[in-house]
């Protein structure tokens, strides 16, 4: 074998070998998806929130609008009332919002989700959720109720819902705060239960 | 990008030959290691559990030889797909070969690629340890944005309950569906062409799967710690390939990355738009004249796009064939192999049939003539050569001396213009084609191989000295290739010594002449 020869096996070897050795280094790449030594206070729940039936009465001259067959001269919509979360840590408000409920006509269970970020050690936190708005044409047909509709009320969300307790959180920790159907209030869980 | 691409082919082509390198294989490579995924993917899963999905996989990791070898064989077998199938992008892309009829061949590649990193993205979250609770979490807050879902999904790794087996269940049925799906993918990337590559060299092939085997011994691939989650992801080991995105999901909000998404998936798939010369300087696709065409199919036959089909003639057929060439202008990229199969030079893209080709090379020939010196002027030898590729001196005019006759791919070259070259007392013809896994239009250097020496229709007439003509395969950056192969004909052109020339060589004339004969 000419020198040349030799050195271009040698050349053409170490592409090969170099080649695998990156793929396999980019293959594990150390990455570190959350680089901070904080913790997390995770509030995720859903819940049912009252629904609520909001009705009007169409015009003659709506109706005279409309094709024969949709002439509804009353027109009823349902959706379910909004809550409002309110967040405080160590005494100061770090969340205030309107929670709605999901889809288009807010006619599905609401859904709280939000990540916040804290120091570890002690802090106080304060959580209260509660329904805006009334339901006065709900109210209205309260002497209609049948069995279905009684169990559906059975379940819904309170009206308010409160948290109020100090949590110990470790570095890297990440204490969730959801709601409990069966006890019907908010709890606090973590790695191994309660922080 | 294309010079860079080109010097990376010229290494490569000294290092393991034109034949065998992987840069002209790209697309092949592709679909070898999707077999690779293939069987060891069937493999892998009869020993996940989709109710202990993390411990399962890390028995299977504890298995040295019948377990870990395999998962690190399929886990570099899809890394090498996504670098493979990036390579064959950016060259046909380079290349220029990504608009008109190869339009549905880029679009499907690129559904193609991201069936891949769908696929693996699935394969990852399978493991679920801390990289796929990432890939999870992340990929379900881009979901919950989109209003498709009733509930976000984001709920599922809140770790209020369990994860659900029916999510892990999912999860494997998509990574299975998926793949199932890139077969038909790859007919229809390939539709549009005759006679597709794919699968590389054998030698290659098995050299690649054994280079994979060795580092998945070697190298053994490892798993992040499980994931857990009450605690924020640690360090753990990611694979760049599939995971490559996520530091920018962790920095934008969700919309900003669909935005990203939709914005680079948009710039891709118009790539065919605004990657195509304007009208005016596209090529013409070929055109057939019926009065010449014999019928002999031979076009039909060679088309590497299969954008030539046999109709009846249109017609009176007294004396003609039944049959005659009808070319698809929407399917033929004007490569011009077809003048180059056609002995009665009637089919071919406007000005780059055959007696096109012998018009020109005609006052080729004549203005070396005119030129004063030993032989009347006449070259000792004369160097076609590939415009696209061809050691890249197409456009020099002239090479260490020989004069260059540049044609814009070595399979559009029709046999009489060699022929006619020797005759006027040339000494010899040295052709420069691409090497031919890189023929920008598939398989001009192989016809021509075959027209030159292996007596393919429209092939290099018996009466010309087969000596004095040399076929070398050169990449666009290897003028060395070129220099060594002229070196080599002029020796032989000295053993032989001076060609016999004829006075009045005039091909086409003798064409005319046989054909009113016929």
């Amino acid at each position: 074998m000419t020198g040349g020869r030799v050195i271009r096996f040698a050349l053409a070897a170490a592409v090969v070998v170099g080649t695998g050795a990156a793929l396999a280094a980019l293959s594990s790449a150390p990455y570190t998806a959350e680089p901070t030594d904080r913790a997390i206070v995770r509030l995720a729940w859903r819940a049912r929130g009252e629904r609520v039936r909001e009705c009007h009465r169409r015009s003659a001259e709506e109706l005279a609008r409309l094709p024969q067959h949709m002439r509804q001269e009353e027109v009823c919509e349902r959706r379910i009332l909004p809550y409002r979360l309110q967040v405080d840590l160590d005494g100061a408000r770090v969340v205030d919002e309107l929670v709605r409920a999901g889809g288009a006509r807010e006619d599905r269970p609401l859904f709280v989700f939000h990540d916040l970020s804290v120091m570890p050690g002690t802090h106080h936190l304060q959580i209260t959720f509660a329904r805006e708005g009334t339901a006065e044409e709900e109210q209205e047909e309260e002497g209609e109720v049948d069995a279905t509709e009684a169990g559906r009320r059975a379940r819904e969300t309170p009206e308010r819902l409160g948290l109020d307790t100090p949590v110990v959180f470790v570095p890297r920790q990440i204490v969730l705060v959801t709601y409990d159907d069966e006890g019907r209030r908010l709890l606090l869980a973590s790695s191994g239960g309660a922080p | 990008m294309r010079r860079l691409l080109a010097r990376a082919d010229a290494l490569m082509n000294r290092l393991y030959g034109w034949r065998y390198n992987p840069l002209y294989h790209s697309g092949a490579i592709v679909v070898a290691l999707l077999i690779v995924l293939l069987i060891t993917g069937i493999y892998l899963l009869f020993f996940y559990r989709l109710g202990a999905p993390y411990a399962s996989v890390a028995a299977l990791t504890g298995q040295p030889w019948s377990g870990r070898w395999v998962r690190g064989l399929h886990r570099y077998a899809s890394d090498a797909a996504v670098i493979a199938a990036l390579v064959h992008a950016l060259r046909v892309y380079a290349h220029g070969r990504s608009w008109g009829p190869r339009t549905l061949a880029w679009v499907t590649g690129l559904i193609l690629l991201f069936v891949v990193f769908v696929s693996g993205w699935t394969g990852y979250v399978m493991v679920w340890d801390v990289q796929a609770q990432v890939l999870a979490t992340e990929g379900a807050r881009l979901f919950d944005v989109l209003p498709i879902f009733s509930e976000p999904i984001s709920r599922a790794f809140v770790g209020e309950r369990p994860i659900p087996s029916a999510f892990f269940f999912l999860n494997l049925f998509a990574h299975i569906a998926f793949p199932i799906g890139l077969g038909l993918l790859v007919w229809l990337h390939v539709s549009r062409v005759a006679r597709p590559g794919l699968l590389p060299p054998r030698p290659l092939m098995w050299g690649m799967i054994g280079l994979l085997c060795a580092l998945a011994v070697l190298w053994p691939v490892t798993m992040g710690p499980a994931a857990d989650l009450f605690r924020l992801p640690g360090r753990a080991p990611y694979d760049v390939f599939y995971s490559f995105w996520l530091p920018l999901a962790r920095a934008l909000p969700a919309g900003a990355m669909w935005g990203l998404f939709a914005v680079v998936t948009v710039v891709l798939v118009l790539v065919p738009r605004w990657a195509a010369p304007p009208r005016e300087r596209r090529p013409a696709p070929s055109v057939v004249d019926e009065n010449l065409c014999s019928g002999c199919e031979q076009c039909y036959l060679d088309c590497p796009y299969e954008a030539i089909a046999m109709i009846a003639r249109p017609g009176e057929t007294a004396g003609r064939s039944a049959l005659v060439a009808h070319v698809n202008p929407e399917a033929c990229v004007s490569c011009g192999i077809c003048a180059g199969s056609c002995a009665p030079m009637g089919v071919g893209p406007p000005g780059r049939t055959g007696r096109d080709q012998l018009t020109a090379v005609r006052s080729f020939v004549a203005q070396w003539r005119l030129r004063p010196g030993e032989g009347g002027g006449v070259p000792d030898a004369v160097i076609i050569a590939c415009d696209r590729g061809g050691g890249g001196i197409a456009r020099d005019g002239e090479f260490a001396g020989a004069p260059v006759w540049p044609i814009t791919c070595a399979g559009n070259l029709h046999t009489s213009v060699i022929e006619l070259m020797i005759r006027a007392g040339v000494g010899g013809v040295l052709v420069v084609s691409c090497p031919p896994r890189d023929c920008w239009n598939r398989e001009g250097p192989k016809w021509l191989e075959q027209r030159i020496y292996h007596d393919r229709e429209a092939e290099l007439h018996q009466r010309v000295d087969h000596r004095r003509v040399r076929l070398a395969h050169a990449a666009a950056a290897e003028r060395a290739v070129v220099a060594d192969a002229l070196q080599g004909l002029r020796e032989e052109i000295a053993r032989l010594g001076a060609a016999d020339r004829e006075a009045d060589a005039d091909l086409q004339r003798e064409c005319d002449t046989e054909e009113a004969v016929r």
